[in-house]
């Protein structure tokens, strides 16, 4: 399972847009086995804010423990955002 | 600045307090840091104002949000500075980025833009339902002088964060831990690393921040180990942010 993170916009900043991309993904996520990988690739994404990520990814590691993996991670906003949930 | 050439007319320190509303302290401070810088005249030296630098000041944006944001009486704002919801706040924001693209290097673009989307939808987190008089935020910023602000006259966050600390007591207390520690009001919601992530994002950056809440007032910049909070005569009503980054190469 690849989610490609720009088709849900290239500026990713508030909580209630990344609760309502987390919403409008389960479909997709149900159909996601138990053990698959599941990629996160932030190619073309222009700004990535925790409040966003906190909404998305967070859960996302919640409910697939041990399986995500982030992709195209260089952006700046996207680095500093990671290492700001890092620490929590 | 020296007087030679400098035609027009000079107003004194005491006058220009009453014009700006701030004490004589205050413009002291506001002429050692540049924000508003005097001209001496005479043998004793004494400051004094040049009347254009007191009419561009009082355009100046920073100028207008500080108004704005610690006026009594909620005002309504021109439509250009004011975003009453967030998706107005959110297409400015984007287009914010868009101009930024054209004159910093990416990593500060999408740096700068994810503070100020940071600092911008907190407001709207905080203060969603229980706006005490004008709902929504203030957002400017002029790419010459390179600076972006922020204000709301929401509840603040010494108000905010009293739900999930009583025993907090003064809006200074309140900005440090707002900064410093993983705390949110909106409880029992897990969150609250906004002001952690723009702190992170400041001090590792050629930037500033001027962060101000009730009568507390935060400056940030690059390389700061700590969180200095010094107490302001203006009483913010939400939250005031002045993000600069003229140091950026």
């Amino acid at each position: 399972m690849i989610i490609d993170l720009k088709k849900f916009g290239t500026v990713l900043v508030s909580r209630p847009s990344g609760k309502e991309a987390w919403l409008a993904f389960q479909p997709t996520l149900n159909e996601t086995k138990e053990n698959e990988e599941v990629v996160v690739d932030f190619s073309d994404i222009a700004v990535l804010a925790p409040s966003w990520a906190d909404e998305f990814l967070t859960p996302l590691h919640n409910r697939f423990p041990g399986n995500v993996r982030l992709i195209n991670t260089d952006n700046a906003s996207i680095k500093a955002t990671l290492a700001t949930l890092a620490k929590q | 600045m020296d007087l030679i050439n400098m035609p027009g007319k000079l107003i004194s320190i005491g006058d220009a307090s009453k014009l700006l509303g701030v004490s004589i302290d205050s413009l002291r401070r506001w002429d050692k840091t540049h924000r508003l810088p005097s001209v001496r005249n005479g043998s004793k030296g004494h400051r004094y104002y040049r009347q254009i630098d007191i009419d561009v000041f009082l355009r100046d944006i920073v100028t207008l949000a500080g108004q704005w944001a610690s006026a009594e009486k909620g005002i309504t704002l021109e439509q250009d500075v004011y975003c009453q919801t967030r998706d107005i706040f959110q297409a400015r924001l984007e287009k914010l980025q868009s101009s930024l693209q054209r004159v910093v290097a990416s990593k500060a673009t999408s740096l700068l833009s994810a503070i100020a989307g940071e600092i911008g939808n907190n407001s709207f987190d905080h203060n969603l339902g229980n706006w005490p008089d004008i709902a929504g935020i203030y957002f400017s910023y002029d790419l010459g002088s390179r600076v972006i602000v922020l204000a709301d006259r929401g509840q603040g966050i010494l108000t905010t964060l009293k739900r999930v600390r009583p025993v907090l007591a003064s809006d200074g207390d309140a900005l440090k831990i707002a900064f410093t520690e993983t705390v949110s009001g909106r409880f029992p919601e897990a969150r609250g690393n906004g002001l952690k992530f723009v702190r992170d994002v400041i001090v590792g950056n050629p930037f500033s921040l001027d962060f101000e809440t009730g009568n507390a007032h935060l400056y940030l910049k690059e390389n700061d180990r700590g969180i200095i909070i010094t107490p302001e005569e203006k009483y913010i009503r939400g939250c005031l942010a002045i993000i600069r980054f003229e140091n950026l190469v």
